[in-house]
């Protein structure tokens, strides 16, 4: 029997339809997934018909035969409160600050309407989404517990009232990628043990092929596509489909031959960055540990690591945009001075690129003056209109586009700017720091398509720092893994998949497949 | 914001223009009317217990009163974007000692501070605007201090700095122009602070001496005879009390306007 | 917690050194001495009048002598009004001060966080709108304009309340109280209007929502304590400028308080009793923020590793 049932649902908000005509069943112990780009509407779907976003709902959605379109909000209310659990995004701030992991429980358990719960009931909670120690942690405020253990407990009180559906608003997107596969596991394995019906939405289709029974593909409020998971992410049948399963890399696909590499040019030896701790209580964390690399003429290679593994430090230090506390930094036998001696001629070599598109252009100056700035400081010569014009067309972009400013700029355009900014100081290599799921998965593979011709043209050296493996695999000549500041392991892609070595390898390897 | 701005514009424009056309100016003593009502003798709103004009002392004053916050306002204004510029950019030490020098002034009896100036140093109009103002900058300052940290981490700076860009240049041609409007903002809002600090020292005696005079002289003089003539205490109160209201509401509205577009630009990243 | 008293007291007896001493030196290299009367003194009894009052001596000996003293709780003579030492004008005047200041703290709170809250509330509506406004007014009426009209309303043209000294019973409070506690108010219910209109935005709260919690114990629970952080850190030194600065107040009113021996020793030059004032009010202010600190810990246990 169906525990939610949308049909012909949509939002409006105002008099603007966001949502149109979405149709879908979940039954008990099922998990059905939303999936699209951000703006496909798809977390509107799975919210609005709970009385929970900004939205009208229209059409029908039913929860076990009752219609909630239309609902009063203290009924709505009430309904959420003994029916259904949510998970969101946010674990670090979704949990009340000057309340204890007991208060939430106690809340939550209460919240149908029972007793108290005792402390024997509340540690077999904290037992079952997998929490350690769960003892110390019930006494514990929000902001002692790391981001993974705050999304194990707002788990175990989205279920602590025994729901017969979980909605899970990209309930893993916020987390470092090595915990998405467990706490996937977790949330998947609660719904089959306790009969729960899954609502899943999320922009990562590599995370919920797998565990989805049905999947619903959705495109600027639109279903384009819907069947079985498998189904879809092995033949889609719409366009759309079949580009963002093209666009979407993974461990299983082919590797493309990269283009060839000479002589090296880039040798780290021994690079280690430490920061001091903040407050009065000094103490060091070393960001980065005796750090060794060569990077070769035309080749990439890719640093991968989860956040606050030393990835982009270290990078920011190969390109002399952070501090380095040891170690050497080489270009062809030349030593690369520390960030303040760098020179004119040093800076010109490296040139880096932050996936960050809306911080990376300085909102008050236009694409041109942008663009001209690397060749103007370093070469020392103001480029001609034309050569912005060329600039632009290497990075696909119209000539027209140098009056702009970056506002008037969309993500995967201001992306563009950057690049055509680095490639005005003539680099040989390329520094690309890439922020997690900044870019769509379309407009991302765009760019790395882009970062592809360019290597190609330019024969380009370039470092890619990426928490993502498989699009590491995709797209590097050798691959770089960090742990907690150091280099663990580090071999060609063929190499690294084929014969990984280490635990944090094999980890990172588990958790993109 | 519209309305509260020319409101000002029209005081401040009246009070630099009006002089000019009375026939009388702020000091000079009509004997033959000494503490008359409104509309007597070709005076406006009457005049003092010395036989001054009312209105043009109430022009004159709202002169002074405007001149020294705006004054004073500046030298916060260069002071605290000074401050908290190095302050922000040059981080690490130099950061928190310029930070807990600000911090222990921001502790120092604010109000006490500014007379003990006037005692210590005399009372000069001059010193007036420059002792306000050397307090006044600390909000500037935190406020300059943070957003420059804010943007120093910001990719576009870096990516200054990788294109040969020097520090001075960067902090010039990059940051300053961002931090510019909400210095603004808050120059807006310290102006209606300093008229408040200098209204109130003149009230107490220790601001602008005689034979000039500013709102909080002719309010103060006016509580002492408001038995008699209530209007005289209502108007330059009521002018004192328009051009505090109406620059912190167009200074706040413009702040949080910032704030939002600000809020805006990051949730659409 | 313990920990956090023990290092803010830490550094608050050096800024405290630090204020006493600087205030001292400003006083001491000022031009004038209180002595410099219209009439000049003969130099032998000027010279007994400084030794007397220990002013021959240099300025760190001075300096120091003068630590030691306060640390016994006296503050010398004053030199203006000469048959009182510091220790008794301030006992004379600060219970005053205090009373008028605490009254006005309470009731600026009371007013200021219901109509802030009640604002954040109706966020967007009119009532948001007006109340703000109201707000803004509040804070940018200058007490010495506010004082006066309310004497002028409720003191002359009405009646109803006495409008200068301290008669019988509670009624000579009343409209200094209203008047100091205005601005306060004006400032506490923006102040925790942001706060709350901030926190309902959170998602903690949509958590909270989503568990179909009622909206009243959301308030309650969930949002109220965050919310009133900025009120707390406001409040501190505005409680110390309560207690002690309501100069005009006083002046307006005709209240022996601690603002006008204040000002009035430092037109005169009285630097004992300014150097009382300026240390009690420098303690004040040190133990208010204390007291915010150990408030923000209750209100937010982030806050209470400092």
């Amino acid at each position: 029997m169906s525990v939610l049932q949308l049909s012909g649902f949509g939002v409006d908000i105002g008099e603007q339809r966001l949502v149109s005509d979405v149709s879908l069943e979940i039954g008990e112990g099922e998990i059905v997934a939303l999936a699209g780009a951000s703006g496909s509407g798809k977390s509107l779907t799975a919210i609005t018909p709970f009385g929970l976003s900004a939205g009208n709902g229209t059409g029908s959605a039913r929860l076990g035969g009752e219609e909630l379109v239309h609902l009063p909000e203290a009924e709505m209310a009430k309904l959420r409160a003994q029916k259904i659990g949510f998970v969101f995004q946010q674990p670090l701030t979704a949990l009340t600050p000057h309340r204890s992991v007991r208060q939430h429980l106690q809340e939550a358990a209460m919240q149908a309407g029972g007793g108290a719960p005792t402390t024997r009931t509340m540690l077999a909670m904290l037992d079952a989404v997998g929490l350690a120690d769960p003892q110390a942690k019930l006494a514990q405020y929000p902001h002692r517990l790391s981001g993974g253990e705050r999304q194990r407990v707002l788990i175990a009180c989205a279920i602590a009232h025994g729901p017969k559906l979980l909605v899970a608003d990209e309930p893993t997107s916020a987390l470092d990628a090595s915990l998405r596969r467990d706490m996937m596991g977790l949330l998947t394995g609660l719904c089959r043990k306790q009969n729960m019906a899954m609502l899943l939405v999320s922009h990562d289709l590599a995370s919920v092929e797998r565990d989805a029974d049905r999947l619903l593909l959705l495109k600027n409020g639109e279903v384009v596509e819907q069947g079985s998971a498998a189904q879809i992410s092995q033949k889609p049948k719409s366009g759309y489909g079949k580009a963002l399963m093209a666009a979407t890399p993974r461990l299983t696909e082919e590797m493309l031959t990269l283009p060839d590499t000479g002589e090296t040019l880039l040798e780290v030896r021994g690079l280690s960055v430490r920061f001091k701790k903040p407050g009065w209580r000094a103490g060091y964390l070393d960001a980065v540990k005796d750090a060794s690399l060569t990077l070769a003429k035309g080749e990439t290679l890719a640093i991968v690591g989860g956040s606050g593994s030393g990835k982009s430090t270290l990078g920011r230090a190969i390109a002399g945009l952070g501090p380095v506390n040891a170690g050497e930094i080489t270009w062809q036998g030349d030593l690369l001075p520390p960030r303040k001696k760098r020179t004119a001629q040093h800076r010109r070599l490296i040139q880096p690129v932050f996936q960050d598109p809306v911080a990376s252009l300085n909102p008050r100056w236009r694409v041109a003056d942008s663009i001209a700035e690397p060749a103007e400081q370093i070469l020392g010569t103001r480029p001609p209109e034309a050569r912005i014009a060329e600039l632009l067309a290497e990075v696909d972009l119209p000539a027209e586009f140098a009056e702009r400013r970056a506002a008037q700029l969309s993500g995967g355009q201001a992306q563009r700017v950057a690049i055509a900014r680095a490639l005005s100081a003539n680099p040989e290599m390329l520094l690309i720091d890439a922020a997690p799921s900044a870019l769509d998965p379309l407009v991302a593979d765009g760019v790395s398509r882009l970062f592809r011709k360019i290597q190609q043209e330019r024969g380009l050296s370039m470092v890619f720092i990426t928490h993502d493996l498989a699009l590491a695999r995709r797209c590097a000549h050798r691959i770089a893994v960090m742990d907690a500041g150091e280099i663990v392991e580090m071999a060609t892609r063929e190499e690294l998949f084929s014969t990984p070595k280490t635990e944090a390898t094999k980890k990172l390897i588990r958790a993109s497949s | 914001m519209k309305i509260p701005l020319i409101l000002v514009a029209a005081i401040i424009l009246a009070a630099l223009l009006g002089p000019l056309i009375l026939p009388w100016d702020h000091a000079s003593i009509d004997w033959d009317s000494v503490r008359v009502g409104l509309l007597s003798d070709g005076h406006i709103l009457g005049t003092d217990d010395l036989g001054r004009d009312r209105l043009a002392r109430l022009l004159v004053g709202t002169r002074i009163t405007v001149s020294v916050a705006l004054a004073a306002a500046l030298v916060a204004l260069v002071i605290g974007v000074i401050w908290g510029a190095i302050a922000g950019w040059v981080g690490g030490r130099t950061d928190e000692v310029m930070m807990r020098i600000v911090d222990g002034l921001y502790a120092l009896p604010f109000m006490f501070v500014v007379i003990l100036l006037m005692v210590v140093f005399g009372r000069s109009i001059f010193l007036v605007f420059l002792g306000i103002g050397a307090v006044e900058w600390l909000t500037m300052a935190r406020v300059v201090r943070s957003e420059v940290m804010a943007l120093k981490n910001r990719p576009f700076v870096l990516a200054a700095e990788a294109s040969g860009s020097s520090g001075t240049r960067t902090l010039i041609r990059h940051i300053l122009p961002n931090v510019a409007p909400v210095a603004v903002a808050y120059l807006m809002l310290t102006v209606p602070q300093v008229v408040m600090v200098e209204s109130f020292l003149s009230f107490l005696g220790l601001g602008v001496q005689e034979p000039l005079t500013s709102l909080g002289i002719l309010v103060n003089e006016s509580a002492e005879a408001m038995d008699v003539n209530p209007a005289a205490l209502l108007l330059p109160g009521g002018v004192l009390v328009t051009i505090i209201v109406c620059l912190t509401l167009a200074g706040e509205r413009f702040r949080d306007r910032l704030t939002r577009t600000g809020r805006a630009a990051e949730s659409a990243s | 917690m313990g920990q956090l008293i023990l290092r803010r007291l830490m550094t608050a007896i050096p800024t405290l050194l630090a204020i006493i001493i600087l205030s001292f030196i400003l006083m001491r290299i000022a031009p004038g001495g209180p002595f410099d009367g219209e009439r000049p003194l003969a130099p032998e009894t000027r010279a007994a009048l400084e030794t007397a009052y220990g002013l021959d001596k240099s300025l760190p000996e001075q300096v120091v002598q003068y630590i030691g003293n306060i640390l016994t709780g006296d503050f010398g003579p004053s030199l203006v009004y000469r048959d009182f030492t510091v220790t008794e004008l301030v006992a004379q005047s600060l219970p005053i001060s205090l009373l008028l200041g605490g009254l006005a703290l309470i009731l600026a709170s009371i007013l200021g966080i219901s109509a802030g809250l009640f604002a954040a509330l109706r966020a967007g509506k009119w009532q948001d709108e007006v109340l703000m406004l109201c707000a803004t007014l509040l804070t940018a009426l200058p007490t010495f304009v506010t004082g006066p009209l309310l004497a002028l309303i409720f003191g002359l043209w009405f009646g109803w309340l006495p409008v200068s000294g301290q008669g019988d019973g509670v009624s000579w409070l009343i409209l200094p109280v209203i008047a100091l506690s205005l601005p306060v108010a004006g400032a506490v219910a923006k102040l925790a209007r942001a706060g709350l209109a901030g926190q309902l935005g959170q998602d903690h709260i949509r958590a909270a929502r989503a568990r179909g919690i009622a909206p009243l114990t959301i308030l309650r629970r969930h949002a109220l304590r965050p919310a009133l952080v900025p009120v707390a850190s406001y409040l501190g030194p505005a409680a110390a400028g309560l207690l002690t600065g309501a100069v005009v107040i006083e002046t307006v009113f005709g209240l022996p308080g601690l603002g006008r021996y204040f000002v009035q020793g430092a037109l005169n030059r009285d630097y004992p009793l300014v150097l009382a004032v300026v240390t009690l009010y420098a303690s004040l202010i040190i133990l208010f923020n204390l007291a915010a600190d150990l408030i923000y810990g209750w209100l937010d246990p982030r806050m209470r590793e400092g």
